[in-house]
């Protein structure tokens, strides 16, 4: 416990120290040229802080290593941030306290909730592109989101790119069964309709549904009626953890050999540590590489070195950093496109720069050339848990929407 | 109609129902001695499940050593609270002790989460895993046993409140503060008392769901959702807390069974509107008439 004080308190230390070094030192580090700031809501308190201080490191990380590099055409790149404790209102403050007093083309959003919320000032301002936490399905309209983007598919693409998984280990003309298991968010139930639509077109039958109560709940009459039905596969949407091992331990005591998945804010390897062997076999979808995978990559082994440089004694970076990391990537890609094509750093500059991202390499963060569809990148590939040896296994091999 | 499945169901919902009533006892005996309506309680759940976590996972104690020192601690905090922040608004607006104890909510969410951190954490196992099964009906084995954990401490609790003197202060100075003050009794020891009591049963209770369920710095919003249960069966009432707990928990778990998760909530809800209307005070709660 004592340990976890004195971690926790080097942690805030550290954020602080590094706040203050990237608003302040960041100009002397570069160039004459005026420099492009990443601006940013971040959750560093509140419900997602879990995933925040991670997402934050990575923008971070990706900062010092973008201006060791020389910046963005001789830009050196600012980061400035705001804590928001995941609330839409302070995320709102935060982006007019930062846009107010910065010029800044592309800004991180930590809900889907605040980056719905703040669209229509977006595209009335139409100077800032927009991406973030969220995998939101919703934030690929478009007409309605035109200057925000999802950085990897969105969940409707995840639940795309589990299925066809799926609809692939059928055997003998015989497609598995699925139930989808879904907490009772606006953020559970977002790829509900178009999974089902898709299981459908698959030919894959979706034999059972379960909506559960957000929070601490018990799952035991839920996993009765999972009983009744026994799916070959479970798909879980919208939970971190809980009430996730439940469902598996549960489901495994009542010896149905039933095989779960999740989406990417459910296939962290906070799974691995808290599951233990419990874990094994679970899989999920991720678009990019695991920071322990064995894969690499120029930009994935820089990512590694620029990690263990900023803090030596964190270990394993959890999937949050990587997408913060990407995050970061690609708003560099776009600001690169923009200025090489001579155009102003404007939202629709940046959006049209975004949407011409064709067989980008991006280093072995994904391990295939992805193009942007719709403002997202409808890329994944589906991994398991290896309890044994503790990170997650590539089992499938990267699968791309159309 | 499957009734192996009916049954099934409704003894989970039982079951989970006793940990209702356990949280539920916690509000009870403290509004009921001291008339303050602890938004904390969740909270408090949440400090002695991360005491649990501290004792069992970090310092690798045995759980059966781990559950009692961190019930014993969570009581302590409710001590504490009792005395440090409570104590000193006697005599003040009731909705401003009540913002004392949201304000005190708010800094244990903080505490926990400088120390532990924001992660999602599960708790150490120390529930049995075998499957439970009453005739041919399965029962999950954490609700199980956790039910009998809940159960046991309420018959502890009956027992102290009708046979100890300790019992007999709290039940007179719930009864009347000014007649109980006067026959001799420590008043404002039995207020502290009855902190250490409510927080005690919620700690019990914050373990248990706990290993159920989960645990985060915002597992403490449990507690509000078992308010629905404190009000139906009546603030001032223990008997009313057990019953409505049992109650609750059994039509929440039919009821997302039978018409879907997302009817969880308005089902429990709808009880709450009906008795609200036909019982303001709860099923079992004190009328109150007030003559002016």
């Amino acid at each position: 416990m004592f340990r976890n004080i004195l971690k926790s308190g080097r942690r805030l230390a550290g954020l602080g120290s590094l706040v203050a070094a990237l608003t302040v030192a960041a100009p002397a580090l570069a160039q004459d040229k005026e420099p492009i700031v990443f601006g940013g809501s971040i959750p560093l308190s509140g419900v997602f802080a879990f995933a925040g201080v991670h997402l934050h490191a990575g923008l971070t990380d990706y900062t010092s290593w973008i201006n060791s590099q020389g910046g963005i055409n001789g830009h050196p790149v600012k980061y400035v941030m705001e804590d928001t404790g995941y609330e839409v209102d302070r995320s709102v403050a935060a982006f007019k306290k930062i846009t107010g007093s910065n010029t800044v083309p592309v800004y991180y959003g930590d809900s889907t909730g605040f980056m719905k919320t703040i669209a229509s000032e977006l595209n009335s301002r139409g100077t800032t592109l927009m991406s973030g936490a969220s995998f939101a399905t919703a934030l690929t309209d478009n007409e309605q989101y035109p200057y925000q983007f999802i950085p990897g598919p969105n969940y409707s693409q995840m639940f795309g790119i589990i299925l066809e998984y799926i609809a692939s280990q059928g055997e003998g003309g015989e497609k598995p069964t699925v139930a989808f298991v879904y907490s009772d968010t606006e953020f559970g139930k977002d790829p509900i309709e178009n999974g089902k639509e898709k299981a459908a077109e698959l030919g894959i039958d979706v034999v059972e549904e379960i909506v559960t109560k957000p929070g601490s709940v018990d799952v035991s009459a839920e996993v009765l009626k999972l009983r009744r039905v026994r799916p070959d596969y479970v798909v879980f949407h919208g939970y971190v953890l809980s009430p996730i091992n439940e469902f598996m331990v549960q489901m495994r005591q009542m010896g149905l050999d039933t095989q779960f998945m999740g989406t990417f804010w459910s296939s962290d390897k906070l799974i691995i540590d808290k599951m233990g062997a419990d874990a094994d076999g679970y899989m999920g979808v991720m678009p990019y590489n695991y920071y322990d995978s064995q894969e690499s990559g120029p930009m994935l082994d820089a990512l590694r070195a620029q990690a263990e440089k900023s803090d030596p004694e964190a270990g394993y970076r959890p999937t949050g950093y990587m997408q913060g990391w990407f995050n970061a990537m690609v708003w560099t890609e776009v600001v690169k496109r923009t200025l090489d094509a001579g155009k102003e750093l404007n939202a629709e500059n940046m959006a049209a720069s975004l949407a011409s991202i064709k067989d980008w390499d991006t280093g072995g963060i994904i391990g295939v050339p992805v193009t942007a569809k719709n403002m997202s990148f409808p890329v994944g590939r589906i991994w398991r848990v290896n309890a044994e040896e503790g990170r997650y296994e590539p089992v499938s091999d990267w699968i791309q929407l159309d | 109609m499957d009734w192996l499945f009916f049954g099934e169901i409704s003894l989970a919902g039982l079951a989970m129902g006793g940990l209702y009533a356990l949280i539920a006892l916690g509000f009870v005996i403290i509004y009921k001695a001291t008339r303050v309506i602890n938004f904390a309680i969740g909270e408090i759940m949440m400090f002695a499940a991360y005491l649990f976590l501290a004792f069992a996972g970090g310092l690798e104690m045995s759980p059966w050593v781990a559950l009692p020192l961190a019930v014993l601690g969570g009581s302590i905090l409710g001590g504490v609270i009792e005395k440090v922040m409570i104590r000193p608004m006697l005599g003040e607006s009731p909705i401003s002790v009540v913002m004392v104890t949201i304000g005190v909510a708010s800094i244990l969410v903080g505490l926990v989460e400088l120390i532990w951190g924001a992660d999602p954490q599960l708790l150490p196992r120390f529930l049995p895993r075998e499957p439970v099964f009453i005739g041919e009906m399965y029962l999950a084995p954490k609700i199980a046993y956790g039910f009998l954990i809940g159960a046991a401490l309420l018959i502890l609790y009956l027992l102290y409140f009708r046979f100890s003197r300790g019992g007999v202060a709290l039940r007179a100075t719930a009864s009347d503060q000014a007649a109980a003050y006067s026959m001799g009794i420590n008043v404002r020891r039995v207020f502290n008392l009855a902190w250490v009591f409510g927080s005690l049963a919620a700690s019990l209770a914050g373990v248990l769901v706990a290993a159920t369920g989960g645990l985060s710095p915002q597992f403490g919003a449990i507690g509000l959702s078992v308010l629905v249960v404190v009000i139906v069966g009546g603030l001032d009432s223990i008997l009313g807390a057990l019953i409505a707990g049992v109650f609750i928990g059994w039509l929440e778990t039919v009821a997302g069974a039978y018409l879907g998760g997302e009817y969880r909530m308005p089902a429990t809800f709808a009880v709450l509107a009906v008795i609200l209307v036909i019982r303001p005070y709860g099923l079992f709660g004190t009328h109150e008439i007030e003559r002016v």
